[in-house]
């Protein structure tokens, strides 16, 4: 007998939290924006900032940080080095979260406490990255890019913690110094370098894609990496050309990314366009009028064009990445667990009869929606569409909950 | 004189689905060869449609016990290779046509 070990499936209820509290996070983050006006609109208003967070950890890095359970060992080809350290981390992500999130709103007071929670929830992840990351023989390039994302990652959260310590008063650092390199540390070098290295296992994986060159990706790995670097050194020593540099760097190497994935997308042979396919095209869509919008920025040098890139940056392209994959790894786990002890010994279902058709088209069409319609009331300081963006997202959150929870639960 | 047929072994295979697309190994052109020697002992050579499969092990075991219903099978090998590696042009037209390759 073949032993069957559940290295590559860590148990469901290990993984459900996150995914759970990370899609209620996503209804957290579309109710919030009806508190928004045109006159919050600044990269320095506490409220930004609060939903800022409120989105990317709540939603993002909860789900990453999920998703990364089941994925590591499927990316590294080896079982985790302790995969029971995730059942420490979602409460503690939880916790730090809403900490950061009312005391940015708040109370200043609260900020230390969330960061070093936050920061504790992360090193226990990146530790135990490092540490599965430390029984591979040998590295491939998607391999590598877990460990420099994990390793800006590291750094992120030390400068983050250091201005939440500043924020409170309990230390005295220059936060305008340390506030870029936080920011491109953990966008650019983890949740980007993340998503690089990652979808090229899974795109491929679920459109069947094969024989296509990761040069472009090596490409975008190596440029997305020395950009960090770069930002950070121009924000320490504020060096404004360095930073010039840096973002023009930061921009070539996400469009060679997205170059890439054009060409996998282009040489599928698995050509239907289920709630997976649309939700990445949506997602990838966005990451181009971003850079588009990000790119006018600098001609036009209107905060609310940034805004408006970074609007569609999160909820746009993180958003529709995160929660197309979710349509793909929830089931599979589900099924995993529930199902695969029974094949050859009745019925089970396919992956995708445990997909709620209704509810996954309805959350892709609201959230769309919802988007660009935020996308627009951002570019022009329009209160009323901000209002109607933010109904669409509330509904496409809702049913995107109903989604999530539908499959959970599924029974054949 | 070998105890089961290339074919025999096959269609025995063809009852594991890959509940992802929802084909069977063999009209996916994972299974490249299969052979047996005349005690019943069973080699199959196969693939995965991708390395990083998250149920490369479980595969196999579907495998396995597919082939352990011929009748006076004794032992089964199964070798993963990836070379060459797998690619949509290795399975059935109806897949190709049902993906829309």
């Amino acid at each position: 007998m073949f032993k069957i070990s559940q290295d590559f499936a860590p148990p469901f209820k290990l993984i459900a939290p996150f995914f759970i509290l990370g899609s209620l996070f996503y209804l957290f983050s579309s109710l919030y924006l009806f508190s928004f006006s045109v006159d919050d609109f600044s990269f320095a208003d506490p409220k930004v900032i609060s939903f800022a967070h409120l989105f990317l950890l709540g939603f993002v890095m909860m789900i990453i940080f999920g998703a990364m359970a089941q994925l590591v060992p499927v990316v590294l080809e080896v079982g985790h080095f302790g995969v029971e350290l995730f059942y420490a981390i979602w409460p503690l992500l939880l916790i730090g979260t809403l900490l950061m999130v009312f005391g940015f709103l708040y109370s200043s007071a609260l900020l230390p406490y969330g960061g070093v929670v936050v920061l504790t929830s992360m090193m226990i992840f990146v530790g135990e990255i490092f540490l599965t990351i430390a029984k591979v023989k040998k590295l491939t390039l998607v391999m590598s890019s877990v460990l420099i994302s994990n390793t800006f990652l590291f750094f992120g959260i030390i400068f983050g913690l250091l201005m939440a310590l500043s924020y409170a008063g309990t230390i005295s650092v220059d936060i305008s110094s340390l506030l870029k390199a936080h920011i491109f540390a953990v966008l650019g070098g983890y949740i980007s370098i993340t998503i690089m290295g990652l979808s090229i296992v899974l795109i491929p994986m679920f459109t069947l894609s094969h024989s296509f060159s990761l040069r472009p990706l090596e490409i975008s790995i190596s440029l997305m990496s020395v950009t960090v670097v770069l930002a950070i050194l121009a924000s320490f020593f504020h060096l404004e050309w360095l930073s010039i540099i840096s973002y023009i760097l930061a921009i070539v190497a996400m469009l060679v990314y997205a170059y890439l994935i054009y060409i996998i997308y282009r040489i599928r042979p698995r050509k239907e366009n289920d709630i997976y396919a649309i939700s990445l095209m949506f997602s990838y869509s966005s990451l181009l009028v971003s850079i588009i919008v990000a790119l006018l920025y600098f001609v036009v040098g209107k905060e609310n064009y940034l805004l408006a890139s970074m609007w569609l940056l999160f909820f746009g392209f993180f958003g529709f990445l995160i929660t197309g994959h979710i349509y793909k790894i929830i089931p599979f786990l589900v099924w995993f667990e529930r199902f695969s002890p029974l094949v050859g010994k009745q019925k089970i279902p396919m992956l995708v009869d445990m997909i709620p058709q209704k509810s996954s088209q309805a959350q892709f069409i609201f959230c769309a929606l919802g988007v660009s319609l935020v996308a627009i009331a951002i570019l022009f300081n329009s209160n009323a569409l901000i209002g109607a963006g933010a109904s669409f997202l509330v509904m496409g959150a809702l049913a995107f909950i109903r989604s999530v929870l539908y499959m959970i639960n599924f029974k054949n | 004189m070998a105890m089961f047929t290339k074919d025999e072994i096959f269609q025995a295979v063809s009852t594991v689905v890959d509940p992802e697309v929802g084909f069977n190994l063999v009209e996916m052109g994972l299974i490249y060869d299969a052979s047996s020697d005349d005690e019943g002992n069973v080699k199959v050579t196969m693939t995965l449609s991708t390395r990083a499969c998250p149920l490369h092990q479980m595969i196999l075991q579907w495998v396995k016990e597919a082939i352990e219903k011929l009748p006076n099978v004794k032992e089964i090998d199964i070798e993963v290779v990836w070379e060459p590696a797998w690619n949509i042009s290795m399975a059935d037209d109806n897949v190709k046509k049902a993906l829309g390759a």
